[in-house]
């Protein structure tokens, strides 16, 4: 009997011991928290480590898809014909043109593949459309035609990208990017030879003293004058103390000053080069293959705006100052030359546009 | 013989109970960031786990000179809450293997917040993936179990 007695008691106890458990958990009543209690803290695991974060505060939110339209203002344009020329030389122009509409989509995404604080390593692909609309003024019979062609084909970029952000330690880091862009007026039905990509990167060494700065040094391989050049790179990033100032800097490629008005919305000022060296295959041949070397600086001001929870708009408005839009023959092979800034290579046609107003208007699913 | 056996089955009820229950409070404790600016303390209440800040780096807003408040919050009438014993990660059910999901992080930086899971990579550090949508389109922060200082 009293074996029975004690099994039952133990029964009894069983959910009381369960609900001693649960109110255990429960906060107690409300009171004023003394917090002094974690500041003396250490890791538990005396091998943890800190980095430094690839971020700083209040820069501009990082674009996990962007889906854009690029236009700009009329224009005009001269084409010279097909030759061998210096970069001082002034050919007759052999096809004119009022270029009316210029204007296309502009895609990306970037998706993090690993994002941890130790190593940040993302994955990105991006697509831009140029249609070109407007009306031949003059053509001679030297006329490569140039103009007729970005008229009916426009051109186009389609590329791969990757950045690697490898912190070492607290306050320093290396910066890692790499892009492969197939350009050129190609159709997805008469695609391009994958021979024809042009590769660019960049490697920077930097360091992270603080939450509101971040400055590096390196070295680019890029195609952001319209042609193949090796540049040093200077990465600013800075945040005033008052968090409605800072500036995000990656020159020569880009510069801007942030002006912060909350969390939800900012205002860029300053410029961004872009460039690309885009194939015509009508102007090319299985002995050499024609690629127009495209680079502008785009002087702008860009007001990005949260639309709702991860949602962000950016609205830009600025002067298209065309840097280049000359065209090299290039062995059809794919291989490039490199030119740079003193190099006297001769150029296959001397172009010149004239400069104007652009807007660009994306919608942003950004990071946390 | 029978005694045995039922002190065998109570003895195997109990322990796994309180192996469940003692794998599911590993989330239990102070942890920091990577970024090291703030301490997180984590507890259980009512079968879920939520994370409150209770220690800051730099506690008074250089702006102001007051202790920090939410003055981010898209909500207006939070942005005077202070930002110490801010209830930061919320809802948090665990999942077995190591893991606790259903639950949001919160970021007062930009007054976001984000779907979460968390995974216990061993005793002393746990993996905090905050993202949007799906979880391709998000951050993992590691947090590192803190201790009073031996």
């Amino acid at each position: 009997m009293k074996k029975i007695q004690h099994w039952l008691l133990l029964l009894c106890l069983l959910p009381l011991a369960a609900a001693a458990q649960q109110r255990d958990t429960l906060p107690p009543t409300p009171a004023e928290e003394d917090f002094s209690e974690y500041e003396n803290l250490g890791f538990a695991d005396e091998a943890a480590k800190r980095y430094c974060s690839p971020k700083i505060l209040d820069l501009s939110p990082t674009r996990f898809v962007s889906l854009g339209w690029d236009w700009q203002q009329p224009y005009q344009a001269e084409f010279s014909p097909l030759g061998a020329f210096a970069g001082d030389d002034s050919p007759a122009p052999a096809e004119t043109a009022d270029f009316q509409a210029t204007q296309g989509l502009r895609l990306s995404a970037n998706i993090p593949v690993i994002s941890r604080n130790s190593f940040v390593w993302q994955m990105g692909a991006n697509f831009w459309n140029i249609n070109y609309n407007g009306k031949i003024q003059t053509e001679n019979q030297n006329a490569a035609g140039l103009t007729n062609r970005l008229f009916t084909r426009g051109l186009r970029t389609a590329g791969i990208n990757t950045t690697i952000f490898k912190p070492l330690g607290e306050k320093q880091f290396l910066l890692l990017q790499g892009a492969a862009d197939l350009s050129g007026d190609y159709t997805f039905s008469e695609f391009q030879s994958l021979r024809y990509l042009r590769y660019s990167g960049a490697l920077i060494w930097g360091k992270r003293p603080h939450d509101r700065l971040q400055w590096g040094v390196g070295f680019a391989r890029t195609y952001r004058v319209g042609e193949l050049n090796y540049l040093p790179v200077v990465l600013y990033n800075w945040t005033a103390p008052n968090r409605k100032w800072g500036t995000e800097i990656l020159f020569p490629a880009r510069a801007h000053v942030r002006r912060t008005f909350n969390a939800r919305s900012l205002l860029l000022a300053g410029y961004e080069l872009e460039g690309q060296s885009y194939r015509i295959s009508n102007l090319s041949d299985a002995e050499q293959s024609l690629e127009i070397r495209r680079g502008e600086l785009r002087g702008r001001l860009e007001y990005q705006r949260q639309l709702g929870g991860f949602i962000w708009m950016a609205l830009q408005v600025g002067y298209r100052y065309n840097y280049s839009f000359n065209a090299d023959y290039l062995p059809n092979d794919g291989q490039e030359f490199f030119r740079g800034f003193f190099g006297d290579q001769r150029y296959a046609m001397l172009n010149t546009l004239t400069n104007g107003l652009y807007v660009n208007i994306s919608v942003n699913l950004v990071s946390p | 013989m029978k005694k045995h056996t039922l002190l065998t089955l109570l003895a195997l009820f109990f322990a796994t109970f309180l192996t469940a229950q003692s794998e599911s409070d590993k989330l239990v404790g102070i942890w920091e960031p990577s970024n090291g600016k703030a301490r997180v303390k984590i507890e259980k209440i009512a079968d879920k786990y939520y994370g409150k800040i209770v220690w800051l780096r730099e506690p008074i807003d250089p702006v102001t000179n007051v202790p920090k408040v939410d003055k981010n919050n898209p909500d207006e009438s939070m942005r005077t809450v202070p930002l110490k014993g801010y209830r930061m990660l919320k809802d948090f059910v665990f999942k077995g293997s190591g893991e606790w999901a259903d639950g949001t992080i919160y970021d007062p930086e930009n007054g976001s917040t984000y779907s979460c899971v968390i995974k216990l990579k061993d005793d002393n550090t746990l993996d905090i993936r905050g993202y949007v949508g799906v979880k391709a389109l998000g951050r993992t922060d590691v947090w590192k179990r803190l201790e009073a200082k031996k």
